[in-house]
């Protein structure tokens, strides 16, 4: 059975680390996801670019894409 | 685990699932120089569709992102009538299913409110301009105003009759 937490964090819910700060808390209240930068911290700043760039990659396609649906 | 959409795209698509792709990549679809780095879609719930999803990224160690105990994907199959969002971390990188939209409805509104884009690997469908704008003023938050102020300049700037 699972518990009520962990089914409201499987549909959603951020808990807050045990050590977040003011500053964190103040951007999660913010309506920020700091579940991403929880993961970005886990990169060295080498992956990040990586990462980075093959996000913009696809972005770029995509953006592309939208551009040619756009109405005249 | 570097994000990439379009392999999680053509999974899902693969698999079946009838879905509608939302949040930042939605945002640059439409033109906002915003970039994101999960993949947000809207789609229907239920234990067929939640299924669907699992065989789509079965073999990417998918586990739901949020909990504590970093919980894998295969332990909800207990819990289908509870679920209306799914947050996973898979191989592929992080994909958020979606029941309903802020400020859009279900997944039925959300479909209406779509238009289809054609891809080099396959045709999905994307909210649309309108309702894009409808549920970012709806969430509130910050940068989602932010994301607003350019959807709206989008608008009037490729609208415009």
């Amino acid at each position: 059975m699972t518990d009520a937490r962990t089914l409201a964090e499987m549909n959603g819910k951020y808990s807050l680390p045990p050590n977040a700060g003011p500053a964190w808390r103040a951007a999660h209240e913010a309506g920020l996801d700091m579940s991403l930068i929880e993961d970005t911290l886990q990169l060295t700043p080498e992956q990040r670019l990586a990462e980075h760039q093959q996000v913009i990659d696809f972005l770029l396609e995509v953006q592309a894409v939208g551009v040619s649906h756009a109405p005249e | 685990m570097p994000q990439n959409d379009q392999a999680l795209l053509t999974r899902l698509k693969a698999s079946g699932l009838d879905f509608v792709v939302i949040g930042g990549v939605c945002l640059v679809f439409h033109g906002a120089p915003m970039a994101t780095f999960d993949l947000d879609i809207c789609c229907p719930f239920g234990e067929e569709n939640v299924r669907r999803i699992e065989a789509a990224v079965a073999d990417l160690h998918p586990f739901h992102r949020l909990t504590a105990n970093k919980l894998e994907l295969e332990m909800t199959r207990t819990a289908f009538a509870e679920l209306k969002n799914l947050y996973l971390q898979t191989d592929l990188g992080k994909l958020d299913c979606l029941s309903e939209v802020l400020g859009v409805g279900d997944f039925d509104s959300v479909r209406k409110q779509s238009v289809i884009a054609r891809f080099s690997y396959g045709e999905f469908r994307f909210l649309n301009l309108d309702a894009l704008i409808a549920s970012k003023k709806a969430t509130g938050r910050e940068r989602d105003l932010a994301a607003v102020r350019f959807l709206l300049a989008i608008k009037e700037r490729t609208q415009k009759s």
